[in-house]
Parts: C-alpha cells; structure tokens; sequence
C-alpha cells in the first residue's frame, strides 16, 4: 500500500498525471470507495486490497477527464481489460492514460463481507488476468486464491438445459424485482453513450415501466449491446439492488463470441471489436 | 398502551386467516432483497435480526409502475377510462420501526394540494405491524433523524421478541385495535415489565446529526463544494432512491397498445438521473452530478423539513448499504453537520 | 383442431430496400402469390435492423420475424449485411436463452431477381410459424392494456 501511496505521489508531484483515481477507506474498513486523488495530501489516503471491488475505468469516459491530460488509475487486471476496450472503442486516448497495475488477489463479491473462499467474486474464480495486461507501473505481488464452486457456471448449464419456455419463466421471475433505476447501466464502465437507447423517448424503444415489456427489452438490449465487449467485471450485478443475475445473460455473450468468433473481448491492443468488425467466413447456416 | 402476547404458532394462524379474510399480508422476502405478498403461514420472516432489505416495502402502496388512465381513440375524440381501484386491505408484517414510518412520511406530500388516489386508496386502508429492530450496522441512523430501534410510531401494532417462541404485541393505534378485535382468541394477556426490559436493552446506534442545524446550514451553503466532492465519485444509478423507503420522484409517459390505444403510465424516477431536470430546451439545471446529489440531501434534510416539518429520511441505510460506489449518506450530513 | 386452422399468424418482415424488397416487388410484377400473414417493413440495409426492432415486433404482437436481405457481397453499401450477419449470430443465441425460441426468427439472403425464392421463404417461414402456434408471452402484459369498459 506504501508502494501506492508513494507512486501516486509522485506522479501527481512530478506533474505525469493531473488526477489519480483510486480507491480509499469507506465508512468500514472492510468497503473501500472510489476516490479522485489531486494533490499529493490525497495520494496518502489511497489504499488497495481485497475490498476494492469497484471498475474505475468507469471513471475514465466522464466528461471532465476528457481534457483534463493524463490520468492515473489503479487498476486490477480486470480493469485493466475495460481500458483495452475502451481504447479499443476510441473512447480513451492510450496515451492519456497512465495505469498503475496491481497485480490482484482477488476480491470481495459484495461491499461489506469478509473475503473468504465463500464470498470472493465470481469473476475472480477463472481469472486469468491476475496481473494485468497492460500496465505503465506493476505494483504488488500474487498470492494463492481461495477457490470454490462456480455456482454462476451451474445455474448457466441448468438453464441450457430447459425449454425455451422454461427459460423464460425463469427470467420472468427474476426482472420481475427488476425497478427500473438502471444502476446495471450506470455501474457499466462500458456503458458509456452520452444518450442511452432507453432514454430515447421518440420513438421509445424501450419502455421505461417495469413490466414484463419493459423488463424484457430492457435485459435483453443491454446484454445485446455489450456482446463482444463486456469483460465480465459483473459490476452491473454487484449494483443491482433488486440482485438480478445480470452476470449470466452477459456471460453466456460472451461465451457464444468465444464459440462463434474465437473473441475475447479486452484482451488486447491488437484485436479489432468485434461488431465493429467483420470476416466474410462468418457463419451463416441459419440463413435461407 | 395495551399490551398482548402472541406465540409464533398463534402468530402464523392469524396470519392464516388475514390471508383467508382477504387481507394482502405483506412481508419480507426471506433471501432479505425485497418485500412480497405472504401467501401463507410458511412465508414468514418476523424476525428483529435480519438486515433491512435491499428495497423496501413502498411499492405496495406507491407502485413501482402503474396505469393511471386508459385511452382510446374514437375518429375525433379520446375515450378515457380510469383504472378500477379496488381499496386494498394490506397488513405489513413486520416492519421495522425505520420501515413503518414511511406511509405517514410519504402520506403528506401525497396529500398536499392534490390527492393521490392512487396512493390512498392503498395507505389508508393499511395496517403495519412493526417489530421491534435488534439489528445494526454502521449505517443505520434512525436516532439521528428522530426515530429509535424500538419506536412504536407508525406502527398500528408493533412487535417485541420476548423469546425464541413469543412476542409481545403492543396495541398502538385506534386502528390497530378495531383491527385486531376479529382475532382476540390468538392473544393472552401481556406483562409490560418484560417487554420494557427488553426494549431497554436494545442498543440505539449513536445519534450523528442534528437535522435542524442541517436544514440551517443547507439554507445557506447552496454552492458548497461538498456536493462536488460526492459528485465526482457518484455514479447517478439511482439505486439509493429506488431502495429508499420515502423517496417518491414518478414520472409519467405514455405507452401505446396499437395505433388507436394504450394507457398513460406512473413509474418512479430518481433525482440522481442526468434526465430527471433536463428541459425540452436541452437546458439542464442540475447539469452535475454534485448538483444532483445536493437536490438529494437537500430535499431530504431541507425543502421537506420546511414544507412539511417532517425529515423526509427513516435512517435505515439502505441507500448507503447498496451504494455501489460507497457513498455513505449518514457520513455526508454528518459532515455538513460538523460544518454547520 | 378448428382452431389450429383459423391460426393467422402475424408475421414482421424487415427487408432490404435493394434486394429482398424489390424481389418482393418482382413477385408481385411476375404474379406470383405469396401469403398475406407478412407484414412488410421495408428498411435502407439489413446493417439498419437493430435488434430492438426485433423485441418490438414480439411485443407488439408478431407471433415470427422473417428477416432478409442481400447476399453476401451484394450489399447496396458494401458491408452492411456482413455487419448484420455478425449480429444476428449474437442475437439468436441471446433470444434462446432469455427463452424466446430463435426458430421464430427466419433470415434469408433474397436477391432483386429472386422473385420466385422470396415466395419459398415467405411460404416456409409461415408454415413454420404456424407450426409453432401464437407467441403468447406478452399476452397477459398486453391484455392489460385493453381499455375494460
């Protein structure tokens, strides 16, 4: 954590970075929150360890940090897979960027729980980006993880195996609870439309009551439009407060762009999106 | 205050025949994320314990999303259908005193120049059944906004674990006596001397504000940069008034059915939405998150207090509980209250 | 068994502009008949049809969608239905999984002069989708719709 505090200060004293965003104490010490580092006195408080849970790269797409010139981040490997694709998407400048990467432990699936083999996050269970894959600055070393079942992974082959129909009573039950606050968007570092389809209100596309309508469109579109691009940080289940698992309509995306494309999405510099791109081989068995 | 004992037996066969008298028995899902319709005896979590769920019981009586009128067109003119409301008779069950206050909060602004059918056709004719809280955590501060784990206000009838098996059942309202006249037979006579202990017992979470110095220092600290601070980390999701058991923002569109019909629909809204203010203009007046977040606390500790003189928050945390960016409401006032 | 008969299943088309609109177009000119249960809307490039498109018609009522444009490298504007292709890949998957069969939702590559294949397609996909009978999903949800009078 020194080797942090003392990085961050230097950064933002020898003037390479404007802000450092990271992570501090929150009201407990076991919950962490994202804090904007300013001057060196801030660098102090930063901390990270197996509480800090959240996606900064999230932060990386406001506004405010579009011109502010370079800036600093801490950033597990997960995180860092989000950068990739946001630089991938033109919407972070690679060279405005400086991340300090921490080679990670796993963490917390939820603020405010112990880290144990019960409770680490799904998304760290198949890791394989401990230590990130891009990085200006390394810090921390690897430790062993704690496993357990992947209970996500189960539930996904209990769902395969239904009927259409039974599938959709399943999903039924769970957007049921689903309230509309759209914490799934705006906790989604990938979500970054100035403008998002279910604000647009001519023609409204997708239904803003949470109704059977309304929910479907509104799960089926936000999982369609993060295909080939979400990197799995399941923020998106982490904020839900209604605890829809988000995280198996985005997983199974991401598996069928493995299957179908051989893609990954943020894994690195070299590889075009997917949707935005195209190969003339693709797979069309299912045209007429 | 009269006061009965009800076993946890007794207490699952009135709920029985609440359910078999047509009462909606409302009560907390046990994986503790919302409130849903008992159906029967084995659905009940009565327990003083558990941690306030992730959303509370408000869209009983303020749906999440509701028709408010129909409409069809006819060549010239719309034919307008108001929805049927059946008057509903819910009983909460169980809900803690940060839970129970929020029908009497949320009652006056629904209540204020126009009157909400809608809501009152469901409030009124409620009962709550408040239990007596054992559980806390860093984010509970219901002292701080007047209310304490073993208040009995807003409850008709409230809740005290004796032991493993029994309650006490204090009767607290006119109402809540009328209301449970019908099932006198599941009652024996109370000791209030047990039941006092065992509130007494009950430790209140320590007092962090005091609202009054709040709303005084809010009336002059509009531009303040604290509200900037929040902002900068906030992520606008809006989880915190979705949660919150008095937050009632809605907002109101239009969904068709065809080309000639369809229905005007009542959803809720957050102040914490980048759209919430924004004006066909394309004018924002809270353009920043910190503007909004100040709207939040603001509207909560300030304009409410002001306008109704009731604190337009139950203390119960959950916002800052599910925060998914940790922000804390009660550690925000308590530093404004630390300025002010 | 009556009943199955009277089964007139509604069915959104979202065609291409260039290609499977005006072979639709040859059909009728050439005088062919094809079935009456497809409601055509006709858009600039299958690249155009976002899947949303796809969700609106289901709430709205369809009980199939027959997507079609022009074959590979035929596209008006180039790329456009390699881009879709790429999609619909996605999407399918996705529909099966939040449970709305992906047998409802046909594609098809129909050319300007392929007037006689759009009548196959239209043909087989309404049978099809008679064989799966109404898409009753949103049928609750839009009943309460329905002014009750």
């Amino acid at each position: 954590m020194n080797e942090l505090r003392a990085k961050a200060k230097e950064l933002l004293t020898n003037g390479t970075v404007k802000v450092v965003i990271g992570y501090i104490e929150s009201t407990t010490p076991d919950r962490t929150k994202p804090f904007i580092a300013r001057t060196a006195e801030d660098a102090e408080k930063l901390v990270f360890n197996k509480y800090c849970v959240n996606n900064l790269a999230l932060y990386l797409t406001r506004k405010e940090f579009r011109r502010t010139g370079v800036v600093g981040i801490v950033a597990k490997g997960c995180d860092v897979k989000a950068i990739v694709q946001l630089i991938q998407e033109n919407q972070v400048n690679k060279d405005d960027v400086y991340i300090i990467g921490m080679n990670c432990n796993g963490v917390v699936s939820e603020l405010g729980q112990d880290f144990s083999a019960e409770t680490i996050a799904t998304k760290c269970l198949n890791c394989s980006v401990r230590t990130p894959l891009l990085y200006h600055t390394l810090l921390g070393t690897l430790e062993d993880l704690p496993k357990r079942e992947d209970k996500n992974f189960v539930l996904m082959q209990k769902l395969d195996a239904m009927s259409a129909g039974e599938r959709w009573d399943f999903w039924e039950d769970e957007f049921e609870r689903c309230v509309k606050c759209y914490a799934c968007r705006q906790a989604c570092p990938l979500c970054y439309c100035e403008r998002c389809i279910a604000d647009k209100t001519v023609p409204r596309w997708i239904e803003s009551s949470a109704h059977t309508r309304g929910n479907f469109s509104w799960n089926i579109i936000r999982a369609f439009h993060l295909a080939g691009r979400c990197i799995g940080c399941n923020e998106c289940e982490r904020a839900c407060p209604a605890e829809i698992p988000l995280s198996l309509l985005n997983r199974k995306m991401g598996m069928v762009a493995k299957k179908e494309f051989d893609f990954v999405a943020g894994m690195g510099l070299d590889t075009p999106t997917l949707v935005g791109t195209y190969n003339l081989n693709d797979n069309e068995d299912f045209i007429k | 205050m009269e006061e009965k004992i009800i076993s946890l037996d007794n207490l699952s066969f009135f709920v029985n025949d609440l359910i078999k008298d047509n009462h909606i028995v409302i009560g907390q899902d046990s994986k503790e994320i919302n409130w849903k319709r008992i159906t029967g005896a084995k659905d009940i979590v009565v327990n003083s314990k558990n941690i306030p769920s992730n959303i509370s019981y408000k869209e009983f009586v303020f749906a999440k999303t509701e028709p408010i009128i129909y409409y069809k067109n006819k060549k010239d003119e719309f034919d307008i259908v108001e929805p049927a409301l059946p008057r509903q008779k819910l009983v909460f069950l169980g809900a803690k005193p940060c839970d129970a206050r929020s029908i009497e909060i949320m009652s006056k602004v629904f209540n204020w120049d126009y009157k909400d059918k809608f809501f009152n056709e469901r409030a009124e004719g409620s009962i709550v059944i408040g239990v007596a809280c054992n559980y806390q955590d860093k984010f509970c501060f219901c002292t701080s906004v007047g209310l304490s784990p073993v208040t009995e206000k807003g409850s008709d009838l409230f809740l005290v674990p004796l032991d493993e098996k029994n309650f006490a059942l204090q009767i607290v309202t006119e109402r809540g006596k009328e209301f449970i006249q019908p099932y006198q037979k599941y009652l024996s006579d109370g000791n209030q001397a047990k039941s006092k202990e065992i509130l007494s017992k009950i430790k209140n979470p320590e007092k962090r504000f005091e609202t009054s110095k709040v709303s005084e220092w809010l009336t002059n600290n509009f531009e303040h940069k604290i509200f900037d601070n929040v902002g900068d980390i906030c992520v606008g999701c809006g989880q915190c008034a979705f949660a919150c058991p008095v937050c009632h923002c809605f907002d109101i569109v239009d969904e068709e059915c065809d080309y000639s019909s369809g229905r005007r629909m009542k959803n809720w809204d957050a102040c914490q939405f980048g759209l919430f203010t924004l004006h066909g203009s394309g004018h924002n007046p809270r353009e920043t998150q910190g503007k909004r977040y100040r709207q939040r606390i603001a509207h909560k500790f300030k304009y409410y207090q002001d306008k109704f003189d009731e604190v337009l928050c139950t203390g119960c945390g959950r916002c800052s509980r599910g925060c998914p960016v940790g922000i804390d409401i009660a550690e925000v006032v308590a530093e404004i209250n630390s300025l002010a | 068994m009556e009943e199955e008969k009277q089964f007139e299943p509604k069915i959104a088309a979202f065609v291409c502009n260039w290609c499977t609109y005006t072979g639709a177009d040859l059909a009728g000119t050439s005088r062919l008949k094809y079935s009456a249960d497809i409601k055509m809307i006709r858009v600039p490039c299958t690249g155009r049809i976002d899947p949303v498109f796809l969700i609106k018609a289901f709430e709205k009522g369809a009980d199939g969608v027959l997507i079609s444009g022009c074959h590979p490298n035929d596209c008006h504007y180039n790329t456009g239905n390699f881009h879709a292709r790429r999609r619909w890949i996605l999407f399918r998957q996705l529909l099966d999984f939040v449970g709305i069969d992906s047998s409802r939702v046909h594609f098809s590559w129909v050319s300007a002069s392929e007037g006689k294949k759009f009548v196959d397609v239209v043909t087989e996909v309404v049978n099809k989708v008679k064989e799966k009978g109404p898409f009753t999903r949103y049928a609750k949800i839009n009943k309460e719709f329905v002014i009750h009078e």
